[in-house]
């Protein structure tokens, strides 16, 4: 195969001559038909894609259920459902979350995906663990790693009681020392 | 030729020059020496047109909504005629696939095919692998199945242990905070319109610097070991007396039809695993990847706590970054495998490791059966070893063990721990395993009460 320039009739092509200030020209308008481009259409685009995921949902209070369902020092296994309907996406209507009744009237609720890589953690209460069944991860009940590869405690929802009953708002992560450290998706 | 044929074609020629288009592209000379390995790259592209035909047609039936996709499936699988088979085909398809391209890339960097004038070729193609992963990525979440929805969360999880972007990247794949509607919308608009778009992009410049350069030589007689200044030359020289590309094209057809037969037969045999409708809420599942990606998830075990993102994002951007750097630092004469033990000793390693974490994850166990298979396990027990067996299950020892072919291997296997242990030690294990063993990992349970101890270590002691 010829390894020279060539054109789609196969002659020889060479650039043809064009003046400094005239190429400085076309180079300029060129950019700036490009630039304007990406000012009116690639921006929004790239807002368009990638703002909703990052925004930073506002609190939507989960109802959990009334207090008199979660007896003192145990944890249940609760589906909390949206308080607000939600125009679309109705995505998640209903939320699993785990309820530590700490007496006193204090609760922690816990998010279900192990830290390690998100496989739903399963409540035991004869061992009185969470065990994930993916990579062999052990939470105590306060939400503490025991054992395997998660790298910090079970996430928590925020929460409120009115009137009897227990709301969870946002998620948070927390540190080793299960004090708030960041929210979930900051 | 008929004249009225002669005609159309002549019409042709004046306003496109078919003729020596044709001619150039079917009747141009190949090296000597093309072995059928050759045939994988037209392999890869006749299974992904393949794809994209089948891709097409399902998308005339599939809804992307978390509310619909699942049932939009069933309908295709239970309804249309032919569904079960179209949908067969592009399942079985995507793994064929991975497979083939795959196997492509092997047989390139075997063959020291990324060598001058290839390199960018091959960057291109690593480029091509990575799209492919993707589709199957992307793919596996429509379903909107129990294993495509828990798939896709470990999936993005993952992502979102890569260093200092992660948590930006989890959402921007995610669309939001979980796997939910905008995921299974941007997985779909990826799926069917931006990944193709951008795969045919670069198979058109693959293919174009494939004719532009023609295909590698077998690396033999001279080629097996060459310097840059005299490839071009004894290429030149081996292209007068190899076949022509249209010769070529036969074994590619012969190659194509076992393998369409093979898809047809797995299409029509198989049926395509589909498990109920996602359930987020669902604490039971056990998530699993697609096969092709249980290597990633097997490495995990090696990675606990802080050392996660090792596993997830340094090892896959080395591996990445070494198959597209591959060309500009291996600069060695050698391209037979055998003339570049260093190479290939390398790539024959890094094989064999992906080869065992895909078979160990092909193997893991399942999770320990329930209901009625345990509790005629249990009723073949003696009373006094029953109630171990219970205490076993009761305290999800099978998070961590795997006993008689069940639980996850975290721990020990314990099938036959009885050989190893008595059953005083392992009471005293059990209670306080640090202080029996200062390394183990397992959590003590110091709070099991003394008789159910009795029964577990008993129960133990006695697998033999």
């Amino acid at each position: 195969m010829e390894r020279k320039a060539s054109g789609p009739l196969g002659e020889s092509v060479s650039p043809p001559a064009v003046a400094p200030g005239r190429r400085r020209l076309l180079t300029v308008v060129l950019g700036g038909i490009l630039t304007a481009i990406a000012g009116v259409v690639g921006a929004p685009l790239a807002a368009f894609f990638a703002l909703p995921a990052l925004r930073l949902s506002e609190r939507r209070w989960l109802e959990v259920g009334r207090l008199a369902e979660f007896p003192e020092g145990e944890i249940k296994k609760v589906l909390a459902r949206p308080l607000t309907a939600q125009a679309w996406p109705y995505e998640t209507p209903r939320v699993t979350v785990y309820v530590l009744n700490r007496g006193a009237g204090k609760f922690t609720v816990f998010n279900i995906h192990c830290t390690h890589v998100g496989c739903p953690v399963r409540w035991n209460p004869q061992a009185g663990r969470f065990f994930s069944p993916c990579h062999g991860g052990v939470f105590d009940r306060d939400g503490r790693v025991l054992a395997g590869p998660p790298p910090r405690p079970l996430d928590r929802y925020e929460y409120k009681v009115e009137k009897g009953v227990l709301y969870a708002g946002r998620a948070y992560k927390v540190t080793e020392r299960l004090e708030f450290r960041e929210w979930h998706h900051a | 030729m008929a004249p009225r044929l002669s005609r159309l074609l002549d019409w042709f020629q004046e306003r496109l020059g078919t003729r020596e288009q044709l001619t150039c592209f079917l009747y141009r000379r190949l090296p000597e020496g093309t072995t059928w390995w050759h045939t994988l790259g037209s392999a890869a592209l006749f299974l992904i047109l393949l794809q994209t035909l089948t891709g097409f047609f399902l998308a005339f039936y599939y809804v992307p909504s978390p509310e619909h996709a699942y049932d939009s499936l069933v309908y295709i699988q239970n309804e249309i005629p032919f569904g079960r088979y179209v949908r067969g085909l592009h399942y079985w398809g995507a793994s064929l696939t991975v497979v083939v391209v795959f196997f492509h890339l092997l047989r390139v960097f075997f063959m020291g095919a990324y060598k001058y004038p290839r390199e960018l070729s091959w960057v291109v193609g690593v480029f091509l692998f990575l799209l492919v992963m993707l589709f199957g990525f992307t793919g596996y979440l429509l379903p909107w199945d129990q294993k495509a929805y828990w798939a896709t969360v470990v999936g993005t999880h993952i992502a979102g242990t890569a260093p200092l972007v992660g948590d930006y990247l989890w959402r921007i794949l995610q669309g939001g905070a979980t796997v939910g509607a905008r995921t299974l919308g941007r997985f779909y608009a990826a799926h069917v319109l931006i990944l193709p778009v951008v795969l045919y992009a670069f198979i058109l410049v693959h293919l174009s610097m494939v004719i532009y350069q023609g295909i590698a030589p077998t690396p033999r007689r001279g080629f097996d070991r060459i310097r840059k200044e005299e490839y071009d030359r004894l290429y030149e020289a081996s292209k007068g007396k190899g076949e022509t590309f249209f010769e070529h094209l036969l074994r590619d057809g012969v190659v194509a039809l076992p393998l369409l037969l093979l898809l047809v037969w797995m299409a029509a045999a198989w049926k395509v695993p589909m498990e109920g409708v996602a359930d987020p809420t669902d604490t039971e599942y056990v998530p699993r990847p697609e096969w092709y990606f249980y290597f990633l998830f097997e490495l995990l075990w090696q990675f606990p706590g802080k050392w996660i993102p090792v596993a997830t994002f340094y090892i896959p951007l080395a591996a990445v970054l070494l198959l597209l750097l591959l060309p500009f630092f291996d600069r060695t004469a050698g391209r037979s495998p055998l003339k570049r033990p260093l190479a290939s000793g390398l790539a024959t390693a890094a094989l064999a490791a992906i080869a065992f974490l895909t078979y160990q994850g092909a193997t893991a166990p399942p999770p320990p059966k329930a209901g009625a298979a345990l509790s005629r396990e249990m009723a073949a027990l003696p009373p006094a070893l029953a109630r171990g067996r219970a205490v076993y299950d009761a305290q999800g020892c099978s998070a961590c063990h795997v006993l008689k072919g069940t639980g996850t291997a975290a721990g020990p296997d314990l099938t036959r721990v009885g050989a190893r242990r008595d059953a005083e030690w392992l009471k005293r294990f059990v209670r306080d395993p640090a202080a029996v063993k200062p390394d183990s990992a397992m959590p003590p349970y110091t709070d099991l009460p003394a008789e159910d101890l009795d029964a577990l270590a008993r129960y133990l002691a006695s697998l033999k």
